[in-house]
C-alpha cells in the first residue's frame, strides 16, 4: 500500500472515530453513560461490600468484576454505535455508498469505544482506591494492560455482535446494544466464580474470553478458578470471535445488499 | 462516446414476511445504456422500481440476475471501485442528526479518504457554492427541508464523483426550493460534465433537467428517449380548439396533413394534429376560407404529463402531477 493510500484508509478509519466522538460530546445520554451508570453501579456494589463485612480478597474480587463490567458496557456500545447512529439518523445508506471497508468502520468506532472506556477505568479505580482501598496496580503495570487490552478486545466482539444483528433484524435489534453486556456478565461470574452456576452456564462461561480474563486479573488478588493457560485461552478466544464476526459482518452486509435492507433502514 | 453506465437484464424480487412467501417483482429485465455526461432520468409512478433501479446501479442493491457495468467495471466485483466514484442523493435528505453542516461534510469527506488540508478546502468551497455559510455550525436536525437538500447536493459531489445518482431530488420541496436545486443539478452538470441518473415522477423536472428519459412501469421500461420522441411515441397529439360561426368543411378536414382526429360540436371543433405549432396556420386559414367566422382559436401542446398518464394508465398509482 502507498503512503498516500495508507493515509486514505487512516482518515477513513478516524472518519468513524470523529462521527462518535461529535455525537458522544453533543448527547447527554452519553455523560450518563460514562459517568452515571458506571459510578452509580460501582458504588451500589461497593457498599454492598462494605455492608457485608467482606475482606479485601473478596471485596477485590467483585469490584474488579463490576468495573470490568462497566469498562466493556461502554466500550462495546461505541462500536456498536457506528451503525446505530446511522441506524437512527437513517442515513446508512449514505455511510454504504462510500468506499469504506467493514473493518475501518469498526476499528475506528472500537478506538474511541477504548479511549471513553478508559476513561471510566481510570475513574472507577481510583474510586475504587479511595473508597474501598482497592489498588488495582497491585497485580502490576504489565498484568493490568494485558486485562484491560483483554475487556476491551472483548468488548469489540460484543460490538460487533449487535452490528451483525442490526444489518439482519434492523430497528428490533438496537436493544441488543444494551443487553448483550448484561447476560455476559450474567455468564461470567461479574460477581461470583462461574463454577456456582448450574448447568450448562459453567460450559457456557468457558466458550467466553472475559471469563479467562477475569480469572487472570482476580488471580493476583488470591483467587484461583481452576482454569489453566487463562490468557492464551482469553486472547485465543477473542481472536477467533473477531475474526469469524469479521467475515459474519462482511456476509450480513453482502446480505443487506441483497435484500434491500440498507435502503429499507434509510427510509 | 463511453458508456457510464450499462445494464443487462436487470431482475430483482423483495421478498417479504416471516418465511418470505411474500414475492414482489420490483425490476423484470431492465436493459439501460447511458452514455457519459448525459442526464438520463427514469420517470414512472409511485412503486414503479425507480428507486430500486437507482439503487442497483449505484451498488446498495445487488440485483437477483442481469449484469451492471458503472464506467466499465462489473458492479458485482468491483463494487469498492465504483464507490469511490460514484455517489448519491436522495429525496428527504438524512444525514448524521446531530453533527452541523460542516461536520457532516468533514464526516463524509474523511469516509472518501480526503485527508487534512485538502478536506478543509473541499468543505470550504462546498460550502460557498451551495450557500450554506450562514448554516455551516447548524446541526443537521435543525435545517430547513430546501437546506437539507442543499447539504446532499454538496455532499454528493464531496469525492468528484463521475456519475452522480439522483433519487427524487426534488420531492417534498416548496416549488421555489425544488427550481433552485434542479438550476444546481444543471450547475454541477454543467461544471463538472458528470453522468446524472435522476428519478423522478415529476414530469416538468424530467423534461427540464435530462437529455433522455425512461418510462418505467411496474418494472419494466416502456419507452425509452428525449422527451420530444416520447410525445411523439404516444401519438395523442397537440389540441387546436377553434370556436366559429358558420361550418366548417368536414371532408377537408379528413384529408388535411397531420390532422389525427376531430370533433365538431354546437360551434367549437375540437382537432388533433401531430405538430399544433406547425398545422395551425393551414387550419385556420382552411378554415376561414370556407367562410365560417373563427371567434377563438386555442392551442394545446402535448406535453410528458400527458405522455406519462398515457404510459401509466393501468396502474394504480397517485402519480404525482404537480410540480
Amino acid at each position: 500500500m502507498s503512503s498516500s493510500n495508507l493515509q486514505k484508509a487512516l482518515t477513513q478509519i478516524w472518519a468513524f472515530l470523529f462521527k462518535n466522538w461529535i455525537i458522544a460530546k453533543r448527547n447527554v445520554f452519553a455523560i450518563f453513560e460514562i459517568l452515571f451508570w458506571p459510578v452509580v453501579g460501582f458504588f451500589s456494589v461497593g457498599l454492598l461490600t462494605s455492608f457485608l463485612e467482606l475482606d479485601s480478597n473478596k471485596t477485590g474480587f467483585i469490584l474488579v468484576g463490576i468495573i470490568s463490567m462497566s469498562v466493556i458496557q461502554v466500550c462495546q456500545i461505541d462500536v456498536a454505535y457506528v451503525l446505530l447512529y446511522d441506524l437512527w439518523s437513517k442515513s446508512l445508506k449514505h455511510t454504504f455508498i462510500a468506499p469504506v471497508q467493514s473493518f475501518q468502520l469498526i476499528l475506528g468506532s472500537w478506538l474511541i469505544g477504548v479511549v471513553r472506556s478508559f476513561f471510566v477505568f481510570l475513574l472507577l479505580s481510583i474510586f475504587s482506591s479511595l473508597a474501598f482501598g482497592l489498588d488495582f496496580l497491585r497485580p502490576g503495570i504489565g498484568p493490568l494492560v494485558l486485562f484491560l487490552l483483554g475487556l476491551f478486545l472483548t468488548a469489540a466482539s460484543v460490538g460487533m455482535s449487535v452490528c451483525i444483528l442490526v444489518l439482519l433484524f434492523g430497528y428490533m435489534a438496537d436493544v441488543a446494544a444494551w443487553s448483550f453486556s448484561g447476560l455476559i456478565s450474567l455468564i461470567c461470574g461479574i460477581y461470583y466464580p462461574v463454577f456456582i452456576l448450574p448447568f450448562p452456564f459453567p460450559q457456557i462461561a468457558q466458550a467466553i474470553p472475559l471469563t479467562y480474563f477475569l480469572a487472570y486479573f482476580r488471580s493476583f488478588y488470591g483467587f484461583n478458578e481452576g482454569f489453566k493457560n487463562v490468557l492464551a485461552w482469553g486472547f485465543g478466544l477473542a481472536g477467533v470471535y473477531i475474526v469469524v464476526e469479521a467475515f459474519l459482518f462482511k456476509a450480513v452486509l453482502q446480505r443487506a445488499r441483497r435484500t434491500g435492507v440498507l435502503i429499507k433502514l434509510s427510509e | 462516446m463511453a458508456l457510464a453506465i450499462e445494464a443487462e437484464g436487470i431482475f430483482k424480487t423483495f421478498r417479504s414476511g416471516w418465511w418470505k412467501k411474500r414475492e414482489k417483482q420490483a425490476l423484470k429485465g431492465i436493459d439501460l445504456q447511458i452514455e457519459e455526461k448525459e442526464i438520463f432520468g427514469i420517470l414512472g409512478p409511485n412503486g414503479a422500481g425507480k428507486t430500486t433501479l437507482l439503487s442497483i446501479l449505484c451498488t446498495l442493491l445487488l440485483p437477483d440476475r442481469g449484469n451492471v457495468h458503472i464506467l466499465g467495471m462489473d458492479s458485482l466485483y468491483d463494487g469498492h471501485q465504483i464507490r469511490k466514484r460514484v455517489n448519491i442523493v436522495s429525496g428527504n435528505a438524512n444525514f448524521l442528526w446531530s453533527l452541523t453542516v460542516k461536520e457532516n461534510l468533514h464526516y463524509y469527506g474523511m469516509l472518501y479518504g480526503l485527508t487534512g488540508k485538502e478536506r478543509g478546502k473541499k468543505v470550504e468551497m462546498l460550502i460557498d457554492i451551495f450557500n450554506l455559510k450562514e448554516h455551516q455550525n447548524i446541526p443537521f436536525d435543525e435545517l430547513s427541508t430546501g437546506m437539507k437538500q442543499r447539504l446532499s447536493l454538496a455532499k454528493s459531489v464531496i469525492n468528484d464523483p463521475e456519475v452522480l445518482f439522483l433519487d427524487e431530488p426534488t420531492a417534498g420541496l416548496d416549488p421555489d426550493v425544488s427550481i433552485r436545486i434542479r438550476r444546481e443539478i444543471l450547475s454541477i452538470h454543467k461544471e463538472r460534465g458528470i453522468t446524472i441518473l435522476l428519478t423522478t415522477h415529476n414530469m416538468k423536472e424530467a423534461e427540464y433537467l435530462c437529455g433522455r428519459i425512461a418510462f418505467l412501469r411496474e418494472g419494466e421500461i416502456l419507452a425509452m428517449g428525449s422527451a420530444e420522441a416520447l410525445k411523439r411515441m404516444v401519438r395523442i397529439g397537440d389540441q387546436i380548439k377553434i370556436e366559429f360561426k358558420g361550418t366548417i368543411p368536414e371532408d377537408e378536414l379528413v384529408r388535411a396533413d397531420g390532422v389525427i382526429n376531430f370533433t365538431i360540436s354546437d360551434h367549437l371543433c375540437e382537432i388533433i394534429v401531430d405538430e399544433g405549432e406547425k398545422r395551425l396556420g393551414m387550419l385556420v386559414a382552411m378554415i376561414a376560407q370556407s367562410g365560417a367566422q373563427i371567434k377563438k382559436v386555442t392551442l394545446r401542446q402535448v406535453d410528458l404529463e400527458d405522455v406519462f398518464v398515457e404510459f401509466a394508465k393501468g396502474t394504480d398509482s397517485d402519480m404525482g402531477l404537480s410540480v
